[in-house]
């Protein structure tokens, strides 16, 4: 009854081509609508009505490929000669035949917090990460926030850890020695309708278990902010609301957790799951199939992907892409909290909307954007995304388009009930899921690696026993950051290396030392790309104008090849293309 | 641990602008240090080895090296020589600050760090701000699409290949026709890169009548008038780029977008000063020119205070289109900052200034200096750029108080090529309140 009516429901709103089914005590969603938007509302639709989840096969005739879509590995399609930076040549295959204890698939933010948590007990731990270091796509494209908590729904598993997270980045920035601060988030109230909602605010806040929030006067937000234009009523503010650098926090954490002993294993793209009975046996990789007890899907965007390889595909994702603007270090000045409009925070049913973000390293953030489009890892911007942030510029008086540096674009993963899919697989005895995990799951990676880790232990702890790691050691050795540092701390640096005196990247003052150590780190940045997510070389107004070359002869040198071979990004990406005349 | 060097001139910069300043500073008696970020003088010149710098001052075609060496060569011997001049070079400026001296006046303090130098202030009473420009980037032009490699600014591009020997690309495209996009399209041509074209948003080129000429034109190149290119695509390497052309505002217009595979786009869409080091200071900007407001002298305008010393020159005050003129404002720059850091050593009054505001009125895009010190008498020299092409030319008359000071006639004016006028500060009439910059049709005027 209930199926026929859902049915029912889905031709009224994606056409009579649509048809759903029950699987297993998920919906699956099957047919074929003639847009992208069809497709959207027959799962929005289908969400929340009673069913573990939702898995939308939908094909949208406007984009069908986008039904098919599979991971690609770094080393895809690189040819010969094209992999560059000395990298792993593809045909290699090292980890074939080897057995681990757990594999997280996914290095993103969440698959190196889990992986790190695990590092605390003595099994062995192997990350599988496809691209040619980790955070390349989700944890490196958001704007950084840790969340309060406000914005989730109430009794979601989003605001339960989202809260939980956001108390536990302080301590754990701490330990991982890199910066973490609560700049606070205001909600600004453009009418006295809005500021008569602040009963039903704190009401919410309150529901979710928020730490703290204030009702500020329009005369206390003036204060606190003097550059916000317009007529404003006030704001509700919600102090613990912080900010981190999210690429500098995945890659401290992946370094962490190998310190700790995780392999991290880059240019290792997952493809399949052997099964026997109800358990998975072994891991397939393009490196090579390795045995394995546990497995953690932490694979963001192909989260679904994975989960069907062992055929508990209980859920579907689809992708909301979001756009954020960098805007001049000069920005900073102007602002000093998070800040965003109601009337922008409705705008779109499933996100806050965005704002203007501050960054650790002084930048305001213009965004994110929220468009639902086809294609997960597809990062193209476009002139209309654009036009969505200008909208937030205009929130500060100081601020202006022609402050952007830069801007990008991330993907973020969502399950059409919008909620974080963490749980242990029904379908088989030693998977569990971390999936699903949209905004504001940068805020919430702390407290989901620590269930995930306790659900995968549980697992282990079936067959094998566990006992803490001893030497596992909570504090990073934190690189040196110049910037932070005293005249006097710095001089003497300087006096032992004098390589920390040779300034590389003049806009985000980065010396050629930091740029080596993250060369030599035990994750090594092996491309611009990646000595960016270390030291911020080249993300600076410029934009890698100046310093490109540079950076290019240190990566050659530490990596010992040819300036020609220094790639952007890994394999199939090299910055030049070959050599002049005069040099051939 | 932090050694402390003091200078009566410090030079921020060792490009054309500040060599020149640095060298004028010490002929006038002044200890002048140099602090400058790379290991070698001479700035973007190094990179440029392509002809035609130093027509204007040494009435010969010399390559960007060549003209550089004219100055550093010089430097290098005066610094050999003695203690009035000192380089630092790969010495890079963490901080700016200023300092009261025991006779209350103002030294400016900058923290700096080198490999070879370590950590170490150097201060000074007069600074000069010779830190130029640097590019715009394809973001900062809206250019959409992924972030593959094989996006190149112009002067990135060109230091890949004349400096380091790298190609970037094999088939290229140029998005601008600014002076370093055609000077780059002839250089990846001779190297063997295919150059599909030019692209330029506004319906004439941005660079100079002869780097059209010389550059592209000689070589067959494709000039695109008001197209721009809107998107690249690929995400490891680019894999091409949508072009489209665009209306009179430069929007682009839906249904003209077209495709075309390339490997590399090359983007010379523009120069901003870089002077982050005197915002820092409290400077502020002129949104035309995006560098300090300044008198004839390149000293700081807004001081209320007579005993600021800050002195900017170069394309850090705006950009230039000949190293010639740039040359010129630090020759210009240089002295002035020597003499106000002898006047504040020996405790001579800095004579109160007399700023008129120069006004460049319509048609104008910018004048620098901003002001004219009336008081400093003598001849100041006015830089100007027009706003739209005047194929037929012009008159340009400066005028004052209701007097003319100047009146100069122009066969043709364009944008990209800036003009400079010499004009008497004494014919400025006492009291004036504003030098405006006025252009007329050619028939108006009569000429000198």
């Amino acid at each position: 009854m209930k199926l026929e009516k859902l049915r029912e429901g889905l031709r009224r709103i994606a056409g009579r081509d649509v048809d759903a089914r029950e699987d297993r005590g998920a919906i699956v969603l099957e047919g074929e609508t003639d847009t992208w938007e069809a497709r959207l509302a027959a799962g929005y639709f289908a969400a929340n009505r009673g069913y573990r989840g939702v898995v939308n096969d939908i094909v949208a005739a406007e984009a069908p490929w986008a039904a098919t879509e599979q991971p690609r590995g770094a080393l895809t399609g690189a040819g010969n000669g094209d992999v560059g930076n000395g990298d792993v040549a593809s045909g290699e295959h090292p980890l074939e035949g080897l057995s681990f204890d757990v594999a997280v698939v996914g290095g993103g933010v969440v698959g190196c917090a889990i992986a790190r948590e695990l590092s605390k007990w003595r099994i062995s731990v192997i990350l599988l990460e496809k691209e040619e270091d980790v955070a390349c796509h989700t944890s490196s494209r958001n704007d950084g926030m840790i969340h309060d908590g406000f914005a989730a729904k109430p009794g979601t598993r989003k605001a339960a850890y989202n809260v939980r997270g956001n108390r536990l980045w302080e301590p754990l920035a701490r330990e991982l020695g890199i910066e973490f601060s609560r700049p606070g988030s205001i909600v600004i109230y453009e009418s006295r309708a809005h500021a008569a909602l602040y009963p039903a605010f704190a009401s919410r806040a309150a529901k979710n278990g928020v730490d703290g929030w204030e009702y500020w006067s329009a005369r206390r937000l003036r204060a606190e902010e003097p550059w916000v234009t317009g007529d404003q009523h006030g704001a509700f503010f919600l102090p613990s609301a912080g900010i981190i650098s999210p690429y500098k926090a995945t890659v401290a954490l992946a370094e962490s957790a190998a310190a700790n002993g995780v392999r991290i294993s880059l240019f290792t793209l997952a493809t399949g799951f052997e099964r026997e009975g109800n358990r998975i046996t072994h891991v397939r990789t393009d490196r090579g199939n390795f045995s394995v007890k546990v497995v953690v899907n932490a694979a963001g965007n192909w989260a679904d992907v994975v989960a069907g390889w062992a055929d508990d595909r209980f859920f579907s994702l689809h992708q909301r892409r979001g756009t954020d603007m960098i805007l001049d270090v000069q920005s900073g000045d102007f602002q000093r909290h998070i800040m965003a409009k109601p009337s922008l925070l409705q705008a779109r049913t499933h996100t806050k909307g965005g704002g203007l973000v501050p960054t650790v390293e002084g930048n305001i953030l213009v965004g994110p954007t929220a468009n639902e489009l086809p294609g997960r890892e597809l990062y193209a911007t476009s002139p209309a995304e654009i036009r969505q942030l200008e909208r937030h510029i205009g929130l500060n008086l100081k601020l202006s388009p022609s402050m952007a540096i830069t801007y990008f674009a991330g993907v973020r993963p969502c399950t059409w009930e919008e909620d974080f899919v963490i749980e242990p697989s029904r379908r088989v005895a030693n998977l569990v899921h971390a999936a699903g995990i949209q905004s504001p799951g940068l805020a919430s990676a702390p407290a989901i690696a620590e269930d995930v880790a306790k659900m995968t232990l549980d697992i282990l702890g079936t067959s094998t026993r566990i006992v803490p790691n001893t030497a596992f050691r909570p504090f990073r050795e934190a690189p040196v950051d110049l910037r932070r540092l005293s005249l006097e701390e710095r001089a003497k640096l300087v006096a032992r290396r004098p390589e920390y005196g040779r300034i590389v990247c003049r806009c985000e003052e980065v010396s050629e030392g930091e740029i080596r150590d993250a060369v030599r780190a035990p994750l090594s940045a092996r491309s611009l790309d990646a000595v960016k997510r270390r030291v911020r070389a080249g993300m600076g107004r410029c934009h890698g104008g100046f310093c490109t070359p540079r950076v290019m002869e240190i990566l050659a040198s530490e990596l010992g090849v040819e300036l020609s071979e220094v790639t952007k990004k890994g394999p199939g990406s090299r910055i030049a293309l070959g050599e002049t005349k005069r040099r051939a | 641990m932090v050694s402390r060097k003091d200078y009566d001139v410090l030079v921020v910069g060792g490009g054309p602008a500040g060599l020149s300043a640095a060298l004028s500073a010490a002929e006038n008696g002044a200890r002048t240090g140099i602090i400058e970020r790379e290991d070698r003088l001479g700035g973007i010149l190094k990179q440029c080895v392509h002809d035609g710098f130093g027509l204007v001052r040494f009435g010969e075609q010399l390559a960007g090296p060549e003209y550089a060496r004219r100055f550093a060569d010089r430097v290098v011997e005066a610094t050999s020589k003695g203690t009035v001049l000192a380089t630092h070079l790969g010495a890079f400026v963490h901080a700016a600050r200023r300092e009261t001296c025991g006779d209350g006046g103002v030294r400016y303090v900058l923290e700096c760090v080198s490999r070879d130098e370590g950590v170490f202030v150097a201060a000074a009473r007069s600074l000069v701000l010779a830190t130029g420009c640097r590019e715009r980037t394809d973001r900062q032009v809206f250019i959409h699409g992924e972030r593959p490699a094989g996006v190149f600014t112009a002067g990135l591009a060109q230091h890949l290949v004349n400096i380091e020997g790298l190609l970037p690309g094999h088939r290229a495209v140029i998005l601008g026709s600014g002076d370093i996009g055609l000077i780059m399209a002839r250089r990846l041509f001779l190297e063997g890169v295919e150059v599909e074209g030019v692209y330029e948003i506004k319906s004439e080129p941005s660079g100079l009548s002869r780097n059209v000429r010389q550059c592209l034109e000689d070589f067959g190149i494709p000039l695109n008038l008001s197209t721009t290119v809107t998107a690249v695509h690929g995400d490891r390497r680019v894999q091409g780029v949508t072009v489209a052309s665009v209306d009179r505002r430069g929007t682009p217009i839906p249904g003209s977008e077209r495709y075309v595979e390339c490997d590399t786009l090359v983007l010379s869409v523009g120069l901003i000063p870089e002077n982050e080091l005197a915002v820092s200071l409290g400077l502020a900007l002129d949104p035309a020119t995006r560098g300090p407001r300044v008198d004839q002298e390149g000293r700081m305008a807004e001081a209320e205070r007579a005993d600021e010393g800050i002195f900017v020159c170069g394309n850090a005050l705006h950009v230039n289109d000949l190293v010639d003129y740039v040359s010129e404002s630090g020759e210009q720059a240089g002295r002035a900052a020597a003499l106000f850091a002898a006047a504040r050593r020996e405790g001579v009054p800095i004579p109160e200034r007399e700023l008129i505001p120069v006004k460049a009125g319509s048609g104008f895009l910018y004048a620098v200096p901003q002001f004219i010190d009336r008081a400093r008498g003598g001849k100041a020299v006015l830089y100007f750029r027009v706003n739209a092409t005047r194929a037929e030319g012009g008159v340009v008359r400066v005028a004052s108080g209701g007097a003319t000071v100047l009146k100069k006639r122009y066969a043709v004016l364009r944008p990209p090529e800036m003009e400079r006028l010499e004009i008497d500060v004494a014919a400025v009439p006492e009291g004036a309140t504003q030098i405006s910059l006025e252009l007329a049709d050619k028939g108006e005027g009569d000429g000198r």
